[in-house]
């Protein structure tokens, strides 16, 4: 399909989009065509698993919105930021990290900075379910780190195992790297990253239909 | 013409760039291509320390103080980088998580091709080779992170197979494996070493390794012992040295073998009949009173998570003084099993009583007093400065401090050297301890050990064998969450099976263990001293 560098710049022209908008009604239209792609890639599923933690986001930020200006803008905003969380949400789902690193690689940027861009988003996961098993750890012997004020005291039981052994995790992983030649000059990557003419042609289809909407919205 | 892949020229090893103490002490090692060797020796002894000697990430990645000279392929490893040595020398490391690192398996294995900048068809074509050679290809597309314990071992030693090195090292691969994953590691470690590429495994577990390998080299205080064929070296004093003796080395040394039987089969083939084996079975435990109380009883418990049945109907009960082992192969459930006995998960069907109590308004700081767990890695909750904070912190929050019970657990468990010590800074067998011991602080009427065997050595079995036995003399229930059924034979009264999220037997070990049929379902094979002694058992 396409190279994750086009996927990349055409999130960015959305998220232009998406900002400039300032009507209830196309900020709709917008989300909507975000909700069809992603019912179209059949990622359904995890996008509503996805809504369950911004939506509560997007409707307080909506609310303050509210409380400073007034009701409508208040929607807008709401509606905005759950337009471009999609829109992030719809790039990631498509895109796997190292894909993007690798590309942007070719494009320029240091290999290091591209590996540790994608590879703390593959130990997201990895940290969070530590964290877990330390509060499972913790509350099993009587420290209450449940979430909620109390938790404040007891911090230091949660984050003392958690970070202590985040860093032994970046110590692993170190080693590891370094014994797959990781950092040898000369590189070469089993997939190739070209811009071909599909992307160049997207690119400016969306560059184009992104001017007719920012004129457009202007009017 | 030698063909050594690795030489070690009397090396000392410290961490410290001055001074410290030799972690390795006068090491002479010559390996020569193509052997299988076994590195073994107590926790501490320096087994992980060498391996890292061997692909240069000892001195490069770890600085310290290296004396000696250390070559890899006529490669001198001070000279060259890791990054020119990888190509030699493969490293299997103990944590899978950290080792996996890319998005998909695939790029997983090519990661190790890429940085040897081949072309991309090269790539291609290793790729298929080594995928067929493991056995992964279902799972090329996957993310690493989201397999299985031992798929993530296979997709380890397949990243570093694909590299093409001479030797692959691998570091207590079978620590956290099942009998079902350690066999198909097995099965694949023999497998590379008949294409020709040498393997050191660095284990504790010497059933599993010891009939696969050629060589044997034991570690005592950064030291090489004793080093020899299997057969030879386990013929000397090495449960001195923390190593925990299969039970048919043990049996063939009574017998006055002149060849020790490194397996049942072997053993088998040099006795005659039952009557001529010395009687090894394990010790049987004191039965229970019939008046002993029931603390602990689950009826038809059920969880469903996200839409997943991931328990179904299990029950148990549980008595004072006696020990239930729930065994299982990994993903069999076990541990959500501990987890909804103490109110971390909230049982989604049937009821849990303690004491009598049903549990299902009680937090899960209310059960912490009824239910200590020591779960498998301690770090988790370790973060005071002392080990003596570490464990009376529970007992405190749960206002339950004890003095008097808290001087009692250090005896028991030997804390009281090390009271005053942090306890980040402790060996892996003595964090276990402290675990063990802030399990008990709030004096729970049920302890449970969450996998205590796994990755420890001969000196921490036994200790914990006595342990057991103590607890029990003492009237404390115990719940065991384990995959090694020689410790669960040992020291468990009963034993709940458990396969896929269901139970599939309940009973003495003998009973479940006589069951073929479950016992295959579960993913599990009999113990050694099962198959020895029962005459069922017996082809």
């Amino acid at each position: 399909m396409f190279d994750p560098r086009t996927k990349l710049i055409l999130s960015i022209f959305y998220v232009i989009l998406v900002v400039i908008s300032n009507r209830f009604s196309s900020l709709v239209v917008e989300w909507g065509v975000l909700v069809s792609l992603i019912v179209y890639t059949s990622n359904g599923k995890a996008y509503l698993r996805w809504l369950r933690l911004v939506v509560p986001m997007s409707l307080f930020f909506g609310a303050v919105t509210w409380w400073s200006i007034n009701g409508e803008a208040g929607a807008v905003a709401a509606l905005k930021l759950l337009a471009m969380t999609t829109v992030f949400f719809v790039f990631f789902s498509t895109t796997l990290p190292e894909d993007l690193g690798n590309a942007l690689v070719k494009s320029g940027m240091p290999y290091a900075a591209a590996f540790v861009l994608s590879t703390s988003m593959q130990f997201v996961p990895v940290i969070s379910r530590k964290a877990k098993n330390v509060l499972d750890a913790q509350r099993t012997r009587g420290i209450p780190v449940e979430p909620g004020w109390s938790a404040l005291r007891h911090y230091p039981a949660f984050l003392v195992p958690l970070l202590i052994q985040a860093f032994q995790l970046a110590e692993e992983l170190a080693e590891s790297m370094e014994s797959r030649g990781f950092g040898r000059p000369g590189r070469t990557y089993l997939k190739d990253y070209r811009l071909g003419a599909q992307d160049w042609l997207v690119l400016g289809v969306g560059f184009l239909i992104l001017t007719a909407l920012c004129v457009w919205q202007r009017l | 013409m030698s063909l050594s892949i690795i030489k070690t020229d009397r090396i000392r090893y410290t961490y410290q760039k001055v001074g410290g103490q030799w972690i390795l002490d006068d090491i002479n090692l010559k390996i020569e291509q193509g052997e299988y060797i076994l590195l073994c020796g107590a926790s501490g002894s320096g087994k992980s320390t060498l391996c890292r000697t061997f692909n240069g990430l000892i001195p490069h990645f770890y600085g310290g103080s290296l004396k000696g000279e250390v070559s890899v392929a006529g490669l001198i490893t001070t000279l060259h980088s890791v990054g020119d040595l990888f190509e030699q020398v493969g490293m299997v490391f103990q944590n899978p998580e950290a080792q996996l690192f890319n998005f998909t398996v695939k790029r997983e294995i090519a990661f190790g091709l890429e940085s040897l900048g081949l072309p991309r068809a090269e790539i291609e074509t290793r790729l298929a080779k080594i995928s067929e050679l493991v056995d992964i290809s279902d799972l090329l597309n996957r993310n690493p992170h989201e397999i299985s314990g031992g798929e993530q071992q296979l997709v380890s030693i397949a990243a570093i197979l694909a590299i093409g090195p001479k030797l692959i090292v691998l570091d207590e691969p079978y620590a956290n494996l099942d009998p079902y994953n350690v066999h198909r590691v097995r099965s694949l470690l023999k497998k590379i070493h008949r294409e020709g590429v040498g393997v050191i495994i660095s284990e504790h577990r010497l059933r599993y390794t010891v009939p696969d390998v050629q060589r044997m080299v034991v570690l005592h205080q950064g030291r090489v012992v004793l080093d020899g064929p299997p057969a030879e070296v386990l013929s000397k004093d090495v449960e001195s040295f923390g190593l925990e003796l299969p039970l048919t080395v043990r049996a063939g040394r009574q017998l006055g073998l002149k060849k020790l039987p490194l397996d049942v089969a072997a053993l088998q083939s040099n006795v005659t009949s039952n009557q001529a084996l010395p009687d090894l079975r394990p010790i049987p435990l004191t039965p229970l009173p019939n008046e002993a109380e029931v603390v602990l009883k689950a009826e038809e418990i059920s969880f469903v998570s996200s839409g997943d049945l991931i328990l179904s109907q299990v029950s148990l009960t549980l008595k004072q003084g006696e020990c239930l082992a729930v065994v299982g192969a990994n993903g069999a459930g076990k541990t959500t099993l501990l987890k909804l006995l103490n109110g971390l998960y909230r049982v989604s069907g049937g009821r849990v009583f303690m004491k009598g109590q049903d549990t299902a308004k009680l937090k899960v700081s209310q059960l912490a007093r009824h239910v200590g767990i020591a779960f498998q890695n301690p770090n988790n909750q370790f973060f005071k400065l002392s080990v003596r904070d570490e464990i009376i912190v529970g007992a405190q929050a749960l206002e339950c401090y004890d003095e008097k019970w808290i001087q009692e657990l250090t005896q028991l468990f030997r804390l009281e050297p090390l009271l005053d010590r942090s306890p980040y800074r402790l060996s892996g067998g003595e964090k276990k301890r402290v675990a063990f011991a802030a399990a008990l602080a709030a004096k729970p009427s049920i302890l449970a050990l969450d996998e205590p065997t796994a990755g420890q050595d001969g000196y921490f079995r036994r200790a914990l064998g006595d342990f057991m036995s103590e607890l029990r003399s003492r009237g404390q229930a115990v719940l065991l969450i384990t995959h090694d059924l020689a410790f669960a034979e040992q020291h468990a009264h009963r034993w709940l099976l458990m396969s896929k999220g269901r139970m599939v037997a309940e009973g003495p070990p003998k009973q479940v263990m006589a069951d073929n049929n479950v016992m295959a379902l579960a993913g599990l094979e009999p113990t050694d001293s099962f198959r020895l002694y029962e005459p069922t058992a017996r082809q």
